[in-house]
């Protein structure tokens, strides 16, 4: 699926971090040949076939494809929300299959933040409760000037004290990515985190990710298949059918659309 | 739309099975009570049957008494029938035998011990007649001599007695005799009769056991062959004595059985109520189940009132799903009962009541009666969930609302759960002062419904309070947990409510019983002054025991008391008869008008205060009394004292007493000491080792006893009402299992974010614990003030303390805290094994 409504005047996110970062000898992730096959026999369908990739420390990547590329699975393995079925997947140094339920929740919990397309909130907690839930469940104390920092830049001080139903969507979204970012993890995984905003909405939250990149070296790896929001990225890894099949560095939205419009066509 | 109903339910298996669950229960609580009191009944119409086939006539004594309850106590309130009378009826043509025969207490002995207990152990004189007595020896000869004695073969083959063996034998008019067991005998095909153990003497030794000289307690009369029962009937009868009538077997027969199922009456009702209990606490739970699944279908039901169903096919879709669920669970419940029947037994046997063995009885009433209330139940319940899912606008198919109680509706149900709370306390409290039971339960159930239709308006505030400690101790899983049973407060009311129901009753009889405990210790203090109380079986023990016992060294004044049955102005109550010498040092009659032991002494009636205003009786009144041995005579009221229940209402002198009861057995005898006395209770104990259903006990014993007994009953009704507090967590188990389905999105994202599955379970029991306590808190409040008032009702049945258990209750509540954890352990378990990935990925 592409998306045919191109903003071109949007500003384009400049390669200003593609020089940063060389000196970490570890990616922020990485997947050796990963393969995740659903069902079997006849029915089996290979969402992964074999994803060789790295998720550079301290960059925004995104990753684009078609429906039933991959590309939300390959996220989910490598978050370790989702098990594959060989290969192997890395957040750090840290191999993932080798982590029980226990650990998982652990990597997840302390060096995983997600931002999802919807349902981001627990809402019986407010929007403050919600971005320190990573830290309350493990029992560490808040960093109350990093919080202070986070719902400042965001723009949600005010909101704080209100539940997930009285707020738009464009605020919950940025209370997710509070939280996302609250221990700042190794790594955010953003699966279409616009998905449900409008534009104006979408552009906040892509910028202020963006700028968390830059100014707190945080890495991000985000799934979407909007190109003016991988645009945002200093890289685009491009899936098709289980596979990678290119990627962009400083991708624009209109570089982002060519490349998909060569390997969609 | 049947076909929508039908899918709904296979949709929806698994809460089904557990609401039916609940359903499931109380069936087989109704249709184990109905077995079993109908097999009771059965066993016993076959055993008075096979009693009195084989005689066609009785002769027995008038009862002097309008209303004839006693048909069950042994000879008590008939006149005896002179031995002269039998060769008179044997005279009569058309006769073939006419035997006569006494019976009496007479209880075995094995091992020191007395075998079985003393209300069935029967004493009789064995008939070798073998067309008149349904008794039939199976080995050794019959008893022929005053040492000879038969025995059930029911006792002889538990306790390994054999022809030839000595046997100590209890009796009530003399001390224990050893007898030599000359045959066994069984009571027609059975080994014993209906569990009473039975000793057979010789004709002229059962007159002299049972102190009879010169009378029998009935004749059987057999006819010719050929013989014109009606007219027989009216030969015998013109050769009969004044005060001796004639009735045909059958008519024995028929009195025995209307006795028998009358006493089984109040046990099947005893144990009705509590099934209905389960039941009233089920339909809470199915009640919740379908409104939580309504407000979940809300989509489904709008989309269907969309394609054009009407809303009285929403409505019928609903009732229909409830009916089939009941009709499921009824006939689940109904299988199950009978396996209940049995349960049911040996439970009344733990708590000391034995029941003869039988083959169970299955009626068809009892499947119709099960069948009936299950749907019944269950449909009713429904109602309400069934008009909401009617109310839904079609387009709520189109917009994601979650369905929220407003202003008005809940200020409707503030208003509703008030009219019907207040009208069930009404009732209630109408009920208890006029002691009609039935407005008693009308009013309770209507206050239960009330105060459940009350509980969603203190629901939030009451869990966020009783949550908060939850929260301090268990952090993050402990406040979402709170935050749970906040976030729904009427799913965690109803979901409560059934709990609070069994608890408010269990609390309300732990109120009763601590009150009724305090009453008895404070009655023993008010009314004994004794220092040592002798009891025995309730029917009496032997007449040699006062006098020995008053002859032990160190003994002061030995009263000793007789209890039987007599009418005054035409209603039959309880005597009790008192020895007046020194009755003051042995019992304190608390006398308010009147005099005590001297009034006695003269042959006076004293009466409590409490009948006396009831009866308008002063001192000095003069009333009719009936007696079964003499008729009826005045007697005049010479003192009134403090009402007692553990003296009763009515007391006259030994001396009256005697006089007007044939052969009485003492039922209590109360020992003084003299000043400076050696171990009193220890010399009266070592007299008493040959009565082993004798015993002697101080006064802090005696308190502690009758305390014990209390606690027993408590005990039984605690163990019949853990159904109802069993339904009620099944009820729990299910409102977790459906909000876990329902967050299962919120609960992926709390995985997804880092919660760790012990965080999720601990989640998940904080909000069971909470509603545990919620609906623990409010039902321990009710059932204390239901307690009181039920105690205070009983006042003048000898409940003159209110006592509230604190620490009881307090354990109510720990234990219901449990429990609800308990029931939280599978909803967590799947709340924990919930595949993060499938839980986010549901859109």
């Amino acid at each position: 699926m592409r998306s045919s409504r191109i903003d071109l005047d949007r500003h384009e996110p400049g390669n200003t971090v593609s020089q940063l970062d060389q000196s970490f000898s570890t990616p922020a992730a990485h997947a050796v040949d990963l393969k995740k096959t659903y069902g079997t026999g006849d029915a089996a369908v290979r969402a992964l076939d074999g994803v060789n990739v790295e998720f550079d420390r301290g960059r925004f990547t995104a990753v684009m494809g078609p429906s039933g590329s991959g590309k939300s699975t390959l996220m989910h393995c490598m978050a370790g929300l989702d098990t594959p079925t060989s290969g192997r997947a890395f957040v750090g140094d840290q191999e993932i299959e080798r982590l029980d339920d226990a650990g998982l929740t652990d990597l997840r919990r302390d060096q995983i933040g997600f931002v999802f397309q919807s349902f981001n909130l627990v809402t019986t907690l407010t929007a403050g409760e919600n971005i320190t839930l990573p830290l309350d469940l493990a029992g560490v104390k808040v960093d109350q000037a990093w919080f202070d920092y986070l719902v400042g830049a965001l723009g949600i001080a005010d909101r704080l004290s209100h539940r997930p139903s009285e707020m738009s969507g464009g605020q919950q979204q940025r209370v997710a990515c509070a939280r996302a970012l609250i221990r700042r993890p190794d790594l955010i995984f953003a699966d279409e985190p616009t998905g449900n905003l409008d534009s104006n909405a979408s552009a906040e939250l892509l910028a202020f990710l963006r700028d968390a990149v830059i100014e707190h070296r945080q890495s991000i790896v985000m799934v979407t298949h909007d190109p003016r929001g991988a645009a945002y990225a200093d890289r685009v890894v491009f899936l098709a059918d289980g596979k990678v099949v290119g990627e962009l560095a400083s991708p624009t939205a209109d570089s982002v659309v060519e490349q998909m419009m060569k390997l969609g066509g | 739309m049947w076909k929508v109903t039908v899918k709904g339910l296979l949709a929806r298996k698994l809460r089904l099975a557990l609401t039916g669950l609940a359903i499931v229960l109380g069936v087989t609580f109704v249709t184990g009570t109905l077995v079993l009191t109908d097999t009771l009944n059965r066993t016993f119409d076959s055993l008075v049957g096979s009693a009195y086939q084989h005689i066609n006539f009785q002769i027995r004594g008038d009862s002097p008494f309008s209303s004839t309850t006693a048909a069950l106590s042994r000879s008590g309130d008939r006149k005896p029938v002179p031995e002269s009378t039998a060769a008179a009826v044997r005279r009569v043509p058309g006769v073939a035998y006419a035997d006569g025969s006494v019976e009496g207490y007479a209880q075995f002995v094995a091992d020191g011990n007395a075998v079985g207990n003393s209300g069935s152990a029967l004493g009789f004189s064995y008939d070798p007649n073998r067309q008149l007595s349904s008794v039939r020896l199976v080995e050794g000869r019959a008893p022929t001599t005053a040492d000879d004695v038969v025995m059930d073969k029911a006792t002889a083959t538990k306790d390994h007695f054999r022809v030839g063996d000595h046997v100590r034998v209890l009796l009530g008019s003399s001390s224990p005799k050893t007898f030599t067991i000359s045959g066994i005998v069984t009571f027609g095909s059975d080994d014993n009769l209906a569990g009473a153990t039975l000793a057979g003497f010789d004709l002229a030794t059962a007159e002299h056991l049972f102190n009879s000289h010169g009378y029998y307690d009935t004749i059987d009369v057999l006819a010719k062959p050929g013989a014109d029962n009606v007219e027989l009937q009216r030969s015998i009868a013109k050769v009969l004595p004044p005060g001796v009538q004639v009735v045909s077997g059958q008519t024995v027969a028929n009195e025995l059985s209307s006795a028998v199922s009358d006493a089984l009456s109040f046990l099947s009702t005893a144990l009705l109520v509590f099934a209905l209990i389960s039941l009233f606490v089920g339909a809470f739970t199915i009640f919740n189940t379908f409104s939580i699944t309504v407000g979940q279908r809300t989509r489904e039901l709008a989309l269907l009132r969309i394609v054009g169903a009407s809303r009285r096919q929403v409505f019928r879709s609903v009732l229909v799903e409830a009916a089939v669920l009941g009709l499921t669970a009824s006939a689940i419940g109904l299988g199950l009962g009978v396996l209940a029947a049995l349960g049911l037994k040996a439970l009344l046997g733990a708590f000391g009541v034995t029941l003869p063995p039988a083959s169970l009885v299955f009626e068809a009433r009892t499947a119709v009666v099960a069948i009936a209330v299950g749907v019944g139940v269950t449909v009713i319940s429904a109602i309400g969930p069934a008009r909401r899912a009617v109310r839904i606008a079609p387009v709520a198919a189109l917009v994601d609302r979650r369905e929220d109680e407003g202003e008005v509706s809940m200020r409707r149900r503030i208003r509703t759960g008030n009219i019907v709370g207040l009208a069930g306390i009404a009732a209630l409290v109408a009920g208890l002062t006029s002691s009609a039971i039935a407005l008693v339960g009308t009013g309770a159930v209507a206050m239960f419904i009330g105060a459940g239709t009350l509980t969603p308006v203190v629901a939030r505030p009451m869990s966020g309070v009783l949550g908060r400690p939850l929260a301090k101790l268990l952090g993050t899983p402990g406040r979402l947990g709170r935050e749970n049973s906040m976030r729904s407060p009427r799913r965690t009311a109803q979901t409560a409510a059934a709990l609070m129901v069994g608890l408010a009753l269990v609390s309300a009889f732990a109120v009763l019983g601590a009150s009724l405990s305090k009453s008895a210790k404070s009655e023993v203090d008010n009314a004994i002054r004794a220092a040592y109380i002798v009891t025995g079986p309730n029917s009496g023990f032997s007449k040699t025991v006062a006098p020995a016992v008053s002859r032990i060294p160190g003994v002061g004044v030995v009263s000793t008391a007789y209890k039987g049955p007599f009418e005054l102005r035409g209603e039959q109550y309880s005597l009790v008869g008192v020895t007046t010498a020194g009755l003051p040092q042995t019992v304190n009659l608390a006398i308010t008008a009147g005099y005590g032991a001297p009034a006695l002494a003269a042959g006076r009636l004293l009466v409590d205060t409490t009948t006396a205003s009831a009866m308008h009786l002063s001192v000095g009144s003069v009333v009719p009394v009936t007696f079964a041995q003499t008729g009826t005579s005045m007697i005049r009221v010479g003192g009134i004292f403090k009402a007692n229940p553990l003296i009763g209402s009515y007391v006259v002198g030994a001396g009256y007493f005697l006089a007007h009861f044939n052969n009485p057995l003492p039922i209590v005898v109360l020992v003084s000491t003299r000043p400076g006395a050696g171990n009193v209770g220890r010399a009266i104990n070592s007299y008493l080792n040959v009565y082993p259903n004798v015993g002697v006990k101080t006064r802090a014993q005696f308190e502690q006893s009758q305390q014990s007994s209390i606690n027993q009953e408590l005990g039984l009704v605690y163990v019949l009402l853990a159904l109802a507090i069993v339904v009620a967590l099944i009820g729990i188990v299910n409102t977790l299992m459906l909000s876990v389905f329902e967050r299962t999105h919120e609960l992926g994202l709390l995985r997804a974010v880092g919660m760790k599955r012990r965080q999720v379970r601990e989640m998940i029991r904080s909000e069971a614990v909470i509603i545990a306590l919620f609906g623990a808190v409010i039902g321990v409040i009710i059932g204390t003030a239901l307690g009181v008032a039920f105690a205070v009702s009983l006042k003048q049945q000898g409940i003159t303390e209110i006592a509230i258990p604190v620490a009881s209750l307090a354990g109510f509540v720990v234990l219901a805290a449990l429990l609800g954890l308990v029931a939280a352990s599978w909803p967590a378990r799947r709340a924990a094994k919930l595949d993060v990935l499938a839980a986010i990925a549901v859109e």
